[in-house]
């Protein structure tokens, strides 16, 4: 029982280190190619693509992925901690842009549910 | 020897800290208790009453950032396993999450240009839409403050939960894939999370369009950059 354990772990870091390594070729093919856009997009492209025509196999993925999604808020925390940086962000023009986002948002969530509703309608009749 | 010390006890700190909210939160799932929040503020509350500079915090917290990359990669796994749902319903996607992106980046070019807000900052809230892993990427890679991203999206996904149902509510979106669509490319992973309540076909549109806004936002981004 404790030795499954061990090779889950075992299995879970390989599998980590294998995107770790499409995220390192991704950020090397955006540098190469002078691109503006995170080298993860492309890594994670190439893995959809990897696994849609079964150059990878999803068992090959599967555990390390899992884990790594379940986890992933952990790795944002050094990103949001850096808000202490930036106190001017409870000025009155902090406040309009966070008043901004939220306006964004909303028309965002109206737009993409309107126009996706009455794309649901028509395919009705 | 100091500096691997330190380097240690943030890890750990931050480690040990998350691992506790997120009890508390499977315990008491209010969306002011989401772990992110509640980590970061007790960690703000540490530093600035320990008078700790946020460098000082960064030599352990960017061995936890660097994962953001392997992280953003695995989420072509829950990608490719909604191929299927994908492909079903392509056109509502499609026509869904390219309107999505437009208002979203749209309308903050927009407010920008009519507070005249300085370069740096719409390149900030350009990203505010898309799953924080991949908006903090993007924010680095057109030179926004990747850090003020987080928080905006953060601020766009609580939004986008708390009052969000009810200007849907307002405005007659009713069925599950449009709920589930307005979610994931308004409010990312807390939009996923909320739209469980909608049943199983509004999770999988929520979850396949934070996906897709986030690779097409990468590039479209970008390009609204060069443009404006």
């Amino acid at each position: 029982m404790k030795k499954k354990i061990y090779i889950k772990i075992l299995l879970i870091l390989v599998q980590i280190i294998f995107l770790y390594g499409l995220s390192i070729l991704g950020n090397l093919i955006v540098s190469l190619l002078n691109l503006p856009i995170p080298g993860s997009i492309v890594g994670l492209l190439l893995l959809f693509m990897g696994l849609h025509t079964n150059i990878i196999p999803v068992t090959f993925i599967q555990e390390g992925a899992g884990f790594i999604l379940v986890v992933l808020p952990l790795f944002l925390i050094p990103s949001t901690v850096g808000v202490i940086e930036y106190p001017e962000l409870l000025s009155i023009r902090g406040v309009m842009l966070i008043l901004m986002v939220m306006v964004s948002t909303f028309l965002t969530m109206i737009i993409v549910g309107r126009v996706s509703t009455f794309r649901e309608k028509k395919e009705e009749v | 020897m100091q500096n691997i010390g330190i380097t240690l006890l943030f890890i750990v700190l931050t480690i040990g800290l998350f691992w506790f909210m997120r009890n508390l939160y499977q315990r008491y799932p209010f969306a002011f208790f989401h772990p992110v929040l509640t980590t970061t503020i007790v960690i703000c509350v540490l530093l600035v009453q320990l008078q700790i500079p946020y460098t000082t915090y960064m030599e352990g917290g960017q061995w936890l950032e660097r994962l953001l990359g392997p992280a953003v990669v695995a989420l072509a796994y829950p990608l490719y396993n909604q191929r299927t749902v994908m492909m079903r319903y392509k056109e509502a996607i499609i026509l869904g999450i390219s309107t999505g992106l437009i208002t979203a980046m749209g309308s903050i070019i927009l407010f920008a240009k009519l507070y005249k807000i300085e370069k740096e900052m719409i390149y900030t809230l350009l990203p505010k839409s898309m799953t924080t892993p991949v908006a903090i990427q993007l924010s680095e890679s057109i030179s926004g403050i990747p850090t003020l991203t987080a928080v905006f999206v953060m601020i766009a996904g609580f939004s986008g939960i708390i009052i969000g149902p009810l200007v849907m509510k307002w405005t007659g979106i009713e069925q599950p894939i449009g709920k589930g669509l307005a979610l994931g490319s308004a409010a990312h992973a807390l939009g996923i999370a909320k739209s469980t309540e909608y049943g199983e076909l509004a999770l999988s549109m929520a979850s396949v369009s934070m996906t897709l806004s986030a690779i097409m936002g990468a590039f479209v981004g970008p390009i609204l950059v060069y443009i404006i």
